[in-house]
């Protein structure tokens, strides 16, 4: 926990958390101007020729911003540095001549993670909640169960994917790269096709959590909806705690068994 | 009575490590007794890689070492009894000194309170309370390394091990860091400080660890090697404010042997170094020739020294 304190401090005020503030304030930007284009003409929001409600389009905003993109951004950026930058600032001496295990360090930072990352996302899905909801006939305490689940469900996605580029950020080089391409090449391919590949992502068990319908706005979609398996709640549940545990427990290996040799 | 019999603090049995194909340490058989000891060689001898083979950071390519006693590599519980102030210069910047510091100790496993009081009485140690509340972004690098020195202090380690502790340090806190170390090891602390300045560890301890390239090259007594380094001559870079007044001053002894000047700095060569820094500690400490702010010495004169070692 004392780990925990000392890398949350550093992580919420380091230059990468305030980009990544920066980057999770275009989703509210854009829902403020799509609200605000929706009251000024008279149409309402229109998906393929129909209006849609806001929730549909939070369902959509949801879907192609924070699941496929801000999630997993967040995940790599932060999940692949977890150590990584200690080495590259040449501070991990610091943390790794202290009484404390370097797998508990390690676990540490990675909490820390989770907890920066929630306060990042969480409060920018609420903003755009807010703004687009209450557009097309929606309301608010109708779809704020649902908001809920969300929440939850970005939040288990944030706990999946950091652990995951936890584990390559200790144990490959170059972690941002193969974490770039395992988010946004890996990912998406696979769960096009059917077979047994795509239980070894994060997205398969993720995207059965959520509420809202997938977009149809590619080939590439209607592919998955042909070939869309769906996991039991439960089961992805189980799926994803399988997943943050055993990349967390490796991770935790690479660290204990090898050296940090930092350059003077 | 009997006394009980002399731990070693460090035992390294045909310790040896690689890069690859580079050695860094090769078939180092030693014993480092308790009290102050000294770890001396020019840059790229082995002195870093056996300070992080003695600290846990790298494990041995072969051989074994232990550290009170014990094996250091993933054995955290040791750093209990350790404390260690290496030689690179990073912090958490944004962090005050007393923050930086109490945020560590919190890491050793002790109260909010506790932590904070430890930090403190290690900050007035190193001198640097008017600063603990700045942000070591702000500081000056005496006071980096000196905050350095708190964190490795502030537990009370039974062993300190120092990675060349006085680097860019002015000569005030040059002597009250010495000053220090010589006080830990007579309250019965054990140190083991590196440098690559024979004149430093001479003035700490006369127990030294001669190294290079990879190798023990000598150990015991640093009067013998004393003798060797003052045949050489010994550089000094002095960083200050009145570069031209302090160069007159220099040139009026005759222990100087040539002098030159480098951006706002002093380059001096003596082949006195014992007198020539007791005089430059009284300039700095009257400040009459102006501030004083870095001294080093690189170590290309201590190179001739161990080529005659290793061949004698």
């Amino acid at each position: 926990m004392r780990v925990f304190d000392l890398s949350l401090g550093q992580m919420l005020w380091s230059r990468r958390s305030v980009f990544l503030g920066i980057l999770l304030g275009g989703p509210v930007f854009l829902a403020a101007a799509v609200r605000l284009i929706v009251e000024m003409s008279a149409r309402g929001f229109r998906i393929n020729g129909a209006t849609a409600s806001g929730s549909a389009v939070f369902g959509l905003i949801m879907w192609l911003l924070y699941i496929r993109f801000i999630i997993p951004i967040l995940g790599v950026f932060f999940g692949t540095s977890l150590i990584a930058d200690e080495v590259d600032d040449k501070t991990i001496t610091y943390l790794f001549t202290r009484p404390v295990p370097r797998r508990a360090v390690l676990l540490g930072k990675y909490l820390a993670y989770v907890a920066c990352t929630v306060l990042l996302v969480l409060p920018s899905v609420i903003l755009v909640f807010f703004l687009i909801v209450p557009m097309g006939g929606s309301t608010i305490a109708g779809a704020f169960p649902s908001l809920v689940t969300d929440l939850g469900m970005l939040a288990l996605g944030l706990i999946a994917y950091g652990a995951v580029f936890a584990l390559v950020g200790t144990r490959l080089k170059r972690p941002l790269i193969v974490g770039l391409v395992f988010a946004f090449g890996w990912e998406p391919a696979v769960m096009l096709f059917p077979g047994y590949l795509k239980r070894l992502t994060v997205a398969y068990y993720l995207q059965a959590l959520v509420n809202h319908e997938m977009p149809q706005d590619s080939a590439a979609s209607v592919l998955l909806t042909l070939f869309h398996e769906v996991p039991s709640v439960a089961m992805s549940l189980l799926g994803l705690a399988v997943i943050v545990a055993v990349s967390l427990w490796f991770a935790g290996r690479a660290v204990e068994n090898r050296e940090y040799v930092l350059e003077q | 009575m009997i006394p009980p019999p002399i731990v070693a603090v460090v035992s390294a049995d045909h310790l040896s490590k690689w890069y690859g194909q580079v050695i860094g340490l090769n078939d180092v058989s030693v014993v480092v007794p308790p009290g102050v000891t000294g770890l001396l060689g020019p840059n790229g001898a082995g002195k870093s890689t056996f300070m992080k083979l003695i600290t846990g950071q790298l494990k041995p390519s072969k051989g074994a070492i232990n550290v009170l006693g014990e094996p250091i590599w993933q054995n955290p519980a040791l750093y209990f009894r350790i404390g260690f102030c290496p030689e690179q210069d990073a912090f958490y910047e944004r962090m005050t000194g007393l923050e930086w510091v109490t945020a560590l100790m919190r890491l050793n496993g002790v109260s909010d309170t506790d932590a904070a009081a430890k930090a403190r009485r290690a900050i007035e140690t190193v001198d640097l309370v008017d600063a603990a509340d700045k942000k070591i972004g702000a500081y000056s690098k005496g006071m980096r390394q000196r905050i350095k020195m708190a964190q490795a202090l502030a537990h009370e380690p039974e062993l300190l091990i120092l990675d060349e502790p006085l680097g860019g340090m002015d000569p005030i806190a040059r002597r009250k860091t010495i000053r220090m170390i010589k006080d830990l090891g007579r309250a019965g602390r054990s140190v083991i400080v590196s440098s690559h300045i024979l004149h430093e560890i001479e003035s700490m301890t006369a127990n030294i660890l001669l190294i290079n390239q990879g190798r023990i090259v000598a150990e015991g007594n640093v009067h013998q090697i004393r003798d060797l380094i003052d045949e050489h001559p010994h550089t000094v870079y002095i960083k200050a404010d009145q570069t031209r007044a302090l160069a007159r001053e220099f040139l009026s002894q005759d222990d100087v042997l040539s002098l030159k000047f480098e951006d706002d700095a002093v380059v001096v060569q003596t082949a006195k170094p014992d007198a020539f820094y007791a005089r430059l500690t009284d300039l700095a400490a009257s400040g009459e020739l102006g501030g004083i702010h870095e001294v080093t010495s690189p170590d290309d004169n201590l190179q001739a020294v161990f080529q005659y070692l290793v061949k004698s």
